[in-house]
């Protein structure tokens, strides 16, 4: 997700953390499984901790709880403030508060920062109790499975007794595909949005231009590189050019075209940042690089390149046999990291596995970021998947 | 309570009586939901529908029902042979772009096909023509060319030489007089103002 999206969300004046539909100032919480944990890979780790964040109240019958999965670059933090005098809101505050789409006086919303991740939870860049030294690359290889298998850890503990949705774009869909495959009867909905069933090539490829970025940098040392050092030229390539991925040349054009920066001299022969967009994807880089670890960004990266239910089960209608959810799918017309017919796919998959399924489309040029657009079409599909009651009676008394 | 809206219920009420029970329905065009309502909560059917508009997908989705936005052709290539009982085209097929093709592709996905439409054959309708010399307009067609969709209006006997030509066979039919209500006794090409048919390949 990019940076940009954020910042919107606080462009208003005034203490936004106050506005009535807001969840207000929240704070994150450590969840610490002490059992031994075997990944998907058969590797194994003694406990791990999550860092999430809820807004909400778990009702009586422990079924009102949505479940919100991150991006590759997200976190825990999805709605609220950390302090009064936080820059910016969590990344789906637009949609998550009181009164919002995602409704925190009906709903108990559980966000958590993935297993192999950077911002709390247990990942590569953790201390490993073994040996007193971060796991680099000796972290086990992480899959979304694990990540699932870990947030159903934190939910069981929680009392979570099922999931009333889960809900994520891009690698926040795939968590909540996987939910709904491994979780059938707990997970009731889910909704993906920009997402796919499993990467393109050119995925792949961007994901691995990345990677390549980081491990060239001497910095990296196979992994291992202080807390506050590491490939820090390297991490900030690979978000450069992953940003890209993030946007669309329409959107692009739109929001920089062919701009100068005011300081850049006219016909200045230099390499110098000259235009709007080149300084602002070097300030991408360098933001980055103050919030994320490298080793995250391989191991995250490498997670969702190798998902691929329909490779795991056979195909993506025996993936999805045993679903119970009601899913809805929601692809954008400019996104074209994962492009609205991979997300068609994923509906007509669980259609043609029997199952209820929606599948709808927004016109938008901001790319794959657009799952994070402030867009009252959106909000009111989403309202909608989540709101409506269980057995829907008709009235035809017109 | 609008002439329209009134219609709509009676077009309903007609497929409604064809569903089987519990069967699996694809309603192509499904506007906002309300034949698929209808059939889930009247005949218990697990229905999807396929639409062009995201308002009306969203619709769909608040209700609890299943709709994908998406052409029908690419929606209905995307599935095997016969995986659908029954596939509805009500009051859409006058507006597609290929009916023969969406006719054809719906007779392999599904084992029935319902199609319901307007009559332009109807007595009222070539009187109309006839007088006024203008595009017909009536209590459906309520709009001028230039404000209307593009539409290419039917007639039962348009209908019925398209089906023999394509050696469809017609399971059922139904033809409604112009309150859309009372069966039409006789000559329903200019008699009726509403048809419904039930396609099975031969």
């Amino acid at each position: 997700m990019t940076d940009e999206v954020q910042a919107h969300a606080q462009a208003a004046s005034g203490p936004r953390h106050l506005a009535a539909d807001d969840v207000g100032i929240v704070r994150p919480r450590d969840f610490t499984y002490l059992g031994k944990f075997t990944f998907k890979s058969g590797q194994e780790i003694q406990g791990f901790t999550l860092r999430y964040e809820t807004y909400g109240t778990l009702n009586a019958t422990r079924d009102n709880a949505v479940l919100v999965c991150h991006a590759l670059s997200g976190d825990h933090h999805c709605a609220g403030w950390h302090s009064e005098t936080d820059a910016k809101p969590g990344w789906w505050n637009n949609l998550i508060g009181p009164g919002k789409a995602v409704d925190t006086r009906r709903f108990f919303v559980v966000c958590v920062n993935v297993l192999g991740g950077c911002q709390g939870s247990t990942g590569p860049s953790s201390v490993d109790p073994a040996t007193g030294q971060a796991y680099g690359t000796r972290f086990p290889f992480v899959t979304i499975r694990d990540m699932v298998m870990a947030q159903k850890l934190l939910l069981d503990h929680l009392g979570v007794s099922e999931l009333h949705a889960v809900m994520g774009g891009s690698m926040g869909g795939m968590t909540a595909m996987l939910f709904a495959i491994e979780f059938p009867i707990f997970t009731r909905r889910q909704i993906i949005l920009a997402s796919t069933s499993n990467e393109s090539a050119q995925a792949i490829a961007f994901n691995e231009v990345g990677r390549q970025a980081i491990m060239q940098d001497p910095a990296w040392n196979n992994g291992d590189y202080p807390r506050e050092g590491g490939p820090r030229v390297g991490l900030a390539i690979a978000r450069m050019m992953a940003h890209i991925t993030y946007l669309s040349d329409a959107g692009m054009d739109r929001k920089f075209g062919r701009r100068k920066r005011e300081s850049a001299g006219g016909e200045a022969y230099t390499f110098d940042a000259q235009f709007e967009v080149e300084s602002y994807l070097r300030h991408q880089g360098q933001s980055f690089i103050n919030r994320f670890d490298a080793n995250s960004y391989l191991y995250i990266t490498r997670a969702i390149d190798q998902f691929d239910p329909a490779r795991a089960y056979g195909s993506l209608e025996k993936a999805f046999s045993p679903v119970q959810a009601e899913s809805l799918v929601v692809g954008f017309t400019s996104d074209w990291l994962f492009p609205p017919e991979q997300n068609r796919e994923i509906a007509l998959a669980l259609l043609r596995a029997g199952k209820r399924a929606s599948y709808a489309e927004l016109d938008t040029d901001l790319g794959h970021d657009s799952f994070l657009l402030e867009s009252a079409e959106l909000y009111n599909l989403i309202r909608g998947s989540l709101e409506r009651p269980e057995a829907y009676q008709v009235d035809f008394a017109i | 309570m609008t002439k329209q809206i009134e219609k709509r219920t009676v077009d309903m009420t007609v497929i409604g009586e064809w569903v089987e029970p519990q069967s699996r329905i694809l309603d192509l065009g499904c506007g906002r939901g309300e034949l698929m309502a209808y059939l889930v909560q009247a005949k218990q059917v697990s229905a999807t529908g396929v639409d062009l508009d995201f308002a009306r997908i969203s619709a769909c989705v608040g209700r609890g029902l299943s709709a994908y936005q998406g052409d029908m052709n690419d929606f209905m290539k995307a599935f095997p042979d016969r995986h659908f009982d029954r596939i509805i085209c009500s009051r859409t097929v006058h507006e597609l772009n290929d009916p023969a093709g969406v006719i054809l592709e719906a007779l392999r996905v599904g084992s029935t096909v319902t199609v319901g439409f307007v009559n332009h054959g109807f007595w009222k309708n070539r009187v109309d023509a006839l007088f006024r010399g203008q595009k017909v307009r009536n209590a459906v067609y309520t709009t001028a060319w230039h404000e209307s969709r593009p539409a290419n209006p039917l007639t039962i006997e348009d209908f019925e030489a398209f089906c023999r030509e394509k050696s469809i066979r017609v399971a059922r039919r139904a033809h409604l007089l112009g309150d859309w209500r009372t069966p039409c006794p006789a000559m329903p090409n200019l008699l009726a103002g509403y048809a419904l048919y039930d396609l099975a390949r031969d």
